[in-house]
């Protein structure tokens, strides 16, 4: 994907020029950034945008020559913030509604992959906000999209639980494989997600290029304006060990402890999110301490969040968590790179994602 | 009571067929009219809705002017053997332009009640500019349309200032239930111009229910 871009816009001029590998991008700032115009010119549905874009090697502006492919034939598939299904349709025929001819089998994966079977005649109307957003995506889905545009409905804390997109998407990611530009204003949910991310800021590129890279500092002095409470959100696969209950093994070195529930089947991958809030760090060993899982791990970095609070990042097997501490704290405990720190994490704070 | 049924036939077909003939560009016009947001917007809605709220007579003149075999249009149409004053053309040309701008008027508020972002999102998931407004606009809309056009009918039916000037008082050829009112009054044969205008309100009114109920269902629509 490459991106050169120019769009005025009322506040100040969209300029976004990257190249990206494309598989799974995250597009984090401010509200009012660019974010959602970006969007739109990807999808062709903002006149008067110049430069040159290009996704999967196939030209979809280039206004130096006269280029600009009409949003019909881009197949991009566009996921607006407020859903925007059609209201005069029924689910099932909004999730139809792009596919020409017999290509039943797209529909019926989209419709599957996103749980809407219940859901298939029922008027847009019914439905919940999350709900919406799940029909909104089985139809850019159902139209084999070259790039799947994505603008975040809501701020994720706002949004219950069980209605957040996200465990949607990591399927489409890694089950249906399909390309996809991610707006997002939740970065623990930009790290799972994402391989490469865009940071954006009045409407120029702050930062491009592989998540682990972007998704530091930078982005967190921004959500940190916005008041955003970042999450660490892990993703695994689910297993009984004994009669221990439930625990999600995320990698060979990490397993967490997570609230039971019957329904839940050994076996099946699940996302679960810990507020940055909801850890305890301490720089000796803990025992005897209620909480399940005490994990060990070392301090990679400790940078201000902002109103006299730290996120210290902390490695633990591979897997980075960020935990929030008072500044007041961060200098009594002599939380420091490179510093060995345990960080204690209770089953209930381990909330599942859908 | 047979010249009656033929009074009524011929009403009706008038405002059936006066219906018909602007529904496409009245559709088109209010399309233009809820979607465009040029310079001269407001000039051409005001031309447009003139025709409402100029006395009938004065719009009646204007079309005999332009339609009378010496006018600039009758010209043309009298080189092609095409005769419209003081014919049935003439009643039907002249309810049609009176009722036009109700339906532009009632369509048009439909048009602007159908969010242009659908019709974006149609566009991504494959429609032309074309297939969008036949999938996605008009269907939003239709009940709008739907009422503009009943409007339009019902306005059709009761119409007399135009259509007197530009067709007539013909019984037989250009007359309809308000003509044939106004002449029977004039004979001063008042008990059947009553019944011609008892047969009026009764078409009036099956015309306006229908517009009524309509718009009921729509409000229902919006509140679900």
């Amino acid at each position: 994907m490459s991106l050169a871009i120019r769009l005025p816009l009322a506040r100040f001029t969209l300029e976004v020029e990257t190249r990206l590998e494309g598989a799974s991008v995250a597009v984090m700032g401010r509200s009012g950034s660019g974010k959602t115009s970006l969007l739109e010119v990807l999808a062709g549905l903002r006149r008067g945008a110049r430069g040159r874009v290009e996704v999967g090697g196939r030209v979809l502006l280039d206004s130096a020559v006269g280029v600009d492919v009409p949003p019909e034939a881009r197949r991009m598939g566009y996921v607006p913030q407020d859903a925007l299904l059609f209201p005069h349709l029924t689910v099932e025929r909004n999730v139809r509604y792009g596919v020409r001819g017999a290509k039943p089998s797209r529909v019926d994966e989209a419709v599957a992959l996103l749980e809407l079977g219940p859901l298939l005649s029922r008027y847009p109307a019914t439905l919940s906000g999350g709900e919406k957003q799940r029909v909104a995506l089985a139809r850019a889905l159902a139209t084999d999209p070259a790039l799947l545009l994505l603008d975040e409905p809501l701020a994720a804390l706002d949004v219950a639980l069980k209605e957040r997109v996200l465990p949607y998407l990591l399927r489409v990611r890694d089950e249906a494989k399909v390309p996809m530009l991610y707006v997002t204003h939740q970065l623990g949910e930009a790290r799972v997600l994402a391989r490469e991310a865009l940071l954006l800021d009045e409407g120029r590129v702050r930062a491009a290029g592989p998540a682990s890279e972007v998704l530091g500092p930078a982005v967190r002095g921004l959500l940190a304006e916005e008041g955003e409470v970042e999450e660490n959100i892990l993703e695994g696969v689910l297993e009984r060990p004994g009669a221990g209950g439930l625990r999600l093994r995320v990698t060979e070195g990490l397993s967490l402890w997570v609230p039971d529930a019957p329904e839940l089947a050994v076996g099946t991958r699940a996302a679960y999110a810990v507020p940055s809030e909801d850890i305890l760090l301490s720089t000796g060993p803990l025992t005897g301490v209620s909480a399940r899982n005490v994990l060990a791990g070392t301090v990679v970095r400790v940078e201000s969040a902002g109103a006299g609070e730290d996120a210290a990042t902390v490695d633990v097997a591979g897997v980075r968590w960020v935990v929030r501490l008072t500044a007041a704290s961060v200098r009594e405990l002599g939380v420091v790179p490179g510093a060995r720190v345990y960080l204690a994490v209770k089953s209930a704070a381990c909330r599942r994602l859908r | 009571m047979e010249g009656m049924a033929g009074l009524v036939l011929f009403t009706v077909a008038v405002a059936a067929v006066a219906t018909l003939l602007i529904l496409a560009p009245g559709v088109a016009v209010a399309y233009a009219l809820a979607r465009w947001d040029g310079p001269g917007k407001g000039v051409v809605e005001t031309v447009l809705a003139l025709p409402m709220v100029l006395p009938p007579t004065a719009v009646g003149l204007v079309l005999l002017e332009l339609l009378a075999v010496n006018g600039p249009l009758g010209r043309v149409l009298d080189a092609w053997g095409v005769e419209v004053v003081f014919t049935p053309k003439a009643v039907v040309l002249a309810s049609a332009v009176m009722a036009f701008p109700l339906l532009v008027r009632s369509a048009r508020s439909g048009f602007e009640e159908v969010d242009p972002r659908l019709v974006a999102v149609a566009r991504t998931l494959g429609d032309s500019r074309a297939r969008a407004f036949f999938r996605v606009t008009l269907p939003l809309a239709w009940r709008g349309v739907l009422v503009g056009a009943l409007l339009a009918f019902s306005r059709a039916l009761g119409e007399f200032g135009a259509t007197v000037l530009v067709a007539g008082n013909i019984p037989g050829r250009t007359q309809t239930l308000s003509l044939a009112i106004f002449q029977h009054t004039q004979l001063g044969e008042d008990a059947q111009a009553l019944r011609l205008a008892g047969v009026a309100a009764l078409l009036a009114f099956v015309a306006v229910y229908a517009t009524e109920v309509v718009t009921r269902r729509r409000g229902r629509r919006v509140r679900a």
